[in-house]
């Protein structure tokens, strides 16, 4: 599914405000970031799979799997892509209740508190 | 006693009594109060129009801040430029969907199409992810306990009450969320 079904009424706005945060990424576009999901006791597993499968379009066995590690691991980076496009995903996480961030997928330096080693590719 | 969620030919269909609409109804009103942003007087009606709120802090209430949380996991100030770009359309998607689940709390009978089925599951979260905040959950065995309290006999207090109010919107939010994969699966 794409962005403007989890973001009804306000896609156009959203859009468009989505666009003007990459005017002030510094950040060379093939630098990979990540979309991370946290872990919480409230969000049911169910819903959780529910989300991935029918915003990501993942397939149910690859949805149960990233939820499953979100669940164990306590994170899980379930997509990747540009800064804008992870921002965008992360708003639509939100959207649905869920507990997003996005990180820089390797290494980087720029970011203030990137130096906690748990930015790492997993 | 409500019905759980099902998917049959109708779509997606459920039962609620008049008292259980009511307390969805109220749960749902304080959730959509919060997100309200304040009203701000010297506001740019364009960057209004456009969706910037320049003037976003993030929130102090541990619930708001749920429902509305930093992009980043260490870096404050890019949380905060990504809210000021941000927050007032997720206020305001959040706001959208907690009404349209409430509008569907009309009759006893709710059922309801894909769209409004996603609706309400958000609608549910953003509701729980608040009473969760209040009933202090913190994590596994925080929750393990307050799901213990199935029993409405065993309503004595405030907590105790809450407790079994999360309880009812959990099983509530389950059952419509078993019944919407079940939907995905037969559309293929």
């Amino acid at each position: 599914m794409t962005l403007s079904v989890a973001l009804g009424p306000d896609t156009q706005e959203s859009t468009q405000t989505g666009t003007v945060t990459s005017t002030d990424a510094l950040t060379a576009p093939d630098i990979p970031w990540n979309l991370v999901i946290w872990n919480d006791p409230v969000n049911l597993m169910s819903y959780v799979s529910y989300v991935f499968q029918s915003y990501f379009g993942y397939s149910e066995p690859k949805a149960n799997k990233l939820m499953m590690e979100v669940h164990k691991k306590g994170r899980s980076i379930v997509a990747h892509g540009s800064k804008e496009q992870v921002e965008q995903h992360a708003v639509a996480m939100h959207g649905f209740g869920l507990w997003a961030t996005v990180e820089k997928a390797a290494g980087g330096g720029k970011d203030g508190g990137s130096g906690k080693g748990k930015g790492k590719r997993g | 006693m409500a019905k759980a969620f099902k998917y049959g030919l109708k779509g997606i269909t459920g039962y609620l009594e008049p008292a259980e609409r009511e307390l969805l109804r109220s749960l749902i009103d304080d959730v959509i109060s919060m997100l309200e942003p304040a009203e701000s007087a010297s506001e740019d009606p364009l960057t209004a129009l456009i969706g910037l709120d320049m003037n976003v802090q993030e929130p102090s209430d541990r619930a708001l801040r749920r429902l509305l949380p930093n992009v980043t996991k260490n870096d404050d100030a890019a949380s905060l430029e990504f809210r000021q770009l941000t927050e007032r359309s997720l206020r305001e998607n959040k706001i959208g969907a907690l009404r349209a689940a409430a509008l569907g709390l009309d009759t006893n009978d709710v059922v309801l199409s894909p769209a409004d089925a996603r609706l309400w599951s958000q609608a549910l979260n953003d509701v729980r992810l608040v009473l969760a905040e209040r009933l202090d959950i913190r994590d596994d065995a925080d929750a393990d306990h307050v799901h213990t309290m199935q029993d409405w006999s065993q309503a004595e207090d405030v907590e105790s009450y809450l407790a079994l109010v999360y309880n009812f919107t959990t099983w509530l939010q389950e059952s419509l969320v078993q019944a919407m994969l079940q939907s995905m699966e037969s559309r293929g």
